[in-house]
Order: C-alpha cells, then sequence, then structure tokens
C-alpha cells in the first residue's frame, strides 16, 4: 500500500471523547497533527479526562485566543455553536488545509459554510480499515456495540448503511 | 395552538435578547425565542445528520488522506 499524505486536524471535543470511549484514540496517531484548542481541552477534561492522558496520541493543545473572523462570529451565533466549538473553527482559520473533526451537527455545518474540510468518528473508524489500523472484522464489531459503548448517538438506520458500505468495501491495495 | 414553555435564562443573555428585541430585530422576547428554537431544530435534523454520515462513508472508505 503507498503511504498516505496525512493531513493536520482540529478536534472538538467529540471526536476525541467517542473515540476513547471506543478504545479507538490511537486512531489519530497518524495524522500529521492533532490539534485541540484549550476550551476544547477544557471539556475533554471534564467528561473524560483520561482523553488527555493517553500516551498513544499527541495532542497539540493551544491557546483558543484567536478572534474568530466575523462571518465565523455569526455563524456561531446563529446556530448556538458552544465555546469549544467556536474556539476549534477559530484555529481552523490558522490552519485552512486541516480536517476540522466533530461531531456536532450544527458545528459541523458552520465548517461547511466556512469552506472547511469536516469528518467525524465514524469517518475516523472507517478510515482506520481503508488504511490498514483496524481489520474489517474489528470494525464491525465497534460499530456493532457503539451505540452502548459510546456516548455518540447514530440513529439504527444509518448505522446499518455505514456497516453495509464497510462490508462491501475493498481495500486501495485488495 | 401554542404551548408554553418556561425556561430560567441567565441574566446577561437575557440582556442580548431584550437588545436583539428593542434593535427591532424580534418584535418580542417570544418571537425571538421561537425563532431561536426553530434554527437549532433545523441545524439538527435527521436529514442533515444522514448526509455528513454519508460524507464520512465516503472519506473513510474511499477517501485520499
Amino acid at each position: 500500500m503507498e503511504p498516505i499524505e496525512s493531513p493536520e486536524i482540529v478536534c472538538d471535543a467529540g471526536p476525541l471523547i467517542h473515540l476513547d470511549e471506543l478504545e479507538c484514540l490511537d486512531l489519530l496517531n497518524d495524522f500529521a497533527a492533532i490539534w485541540v484548542p484549550n476550551p476544547v481541552a477544557d471539556e475533554v477534561e471534564k467528561h473524560r479526562p483520561r482523553v488527555l492522558r493517553n500516551p498513544t496520541v499527541t495532542l497539540r493543545q493551544t491557546p483558543g485566543q484567536h478572534t474568530p473572523a466575523s462571518r465565523l462570529s455569526t455563524l456561531a451565533r446563529s446556530l448556538s455553536l458552544h465555546r469549544g466549538e467556536l474556539a476549534a473553527l477559530a484555529l481552523m482559520q490558522d490552519h485552512p488545509e486541516a480536517i476540522f473533526l466533530t461531531d456536532d451537527t450544527a458545528a459541523r455545518l458552520a465548517a461547511k459554510s466556512l469552506g472547511y474540510r469536516v469528518h467525524g468518528t465514524i469517518g475516523v473508524l472507517l478510515r482506520a480499515f481503508r488504511v490498514g489500523k483496524r481489520t474489517r472484522s474489528a470494525l464491525v464489531s465497534i460499530l456493532r456495540t457503539l451505540p452502548v459503548r459510546s456516548t455518540l448517538h447514530v440513529r439504527k438506520e444509518l448505522l446499518d448503511e455505514v456497516l453495509a458500505n464497510l462490508n462491501q468495501a475493498k481495500r486501495p491495495d485488495s | 395552538m401554542t404551548t408554553t414553555l418556561s425556561a430560567e435564562v441567565p441574566p446577561r443573555l437575557m440582556e442580548e435578547i431584550q437588545a436583539l428585541v428593542d434593535a427591532g430585530w424580534f418584535s418580542s422576547r417570544d418571537e425571538l425565542v421561537v425563532d431561536a428554537l426553530r434554527r437549532f431544530i433545523d441545524s439538527h435534523s435527521g436529514e442533515l445528520t444522514g448526509s455528513f454520515i454519508r460524507e464520512d462513508i465516503e472519506w473513510g472508505l474511499r477517501g485520499a488522506d
């Protein structure tokens, strides 16, 4: 398999928490950099502090003092974004080529409106199959138990769609 | 027919609500709250969630990075 060029990511709290709940935080360790603004780190510390001390990933915490551009401020108000989400999107202003990781629909909508690439926990899990970090059977098991092992809410029909796609998928080198 | 909801609102948020009403953006605080709730529900719709999950499937399984 040819090595892929992994982008940097800017994280919201959700994917960090959900991936850790699924024992999958290590899936982030091949990204070029994992940026976590301090307000997001504060949120993670409150809900799942062990994420910040997980030795399998190097999280680059950074002060969340970036001033949001006016368009972002407007979106943040109209979509009722939380402090961490706003800080992460403000940090994206400095890393526009990065992928923004969030499981929050409103934050994701704002990121797309601003032209950023954005994905969530499900995308990171499926990517693990593509890049060879998890087997298909391991991922099927993780996805099937996701509703009881994690606080990520995915409707059953959507989860079934994810599983069906995974079962039909081929790795690039196969 | 409408239903009445009651909620405790922090003073600073209430000041911002009142400022928007005073500036003429909304005719009343009730109208502002209903509009805000509608926007929130729109931005959390099932259809939107489904489209985002499908984007994750595409990137996760067939993406390039």
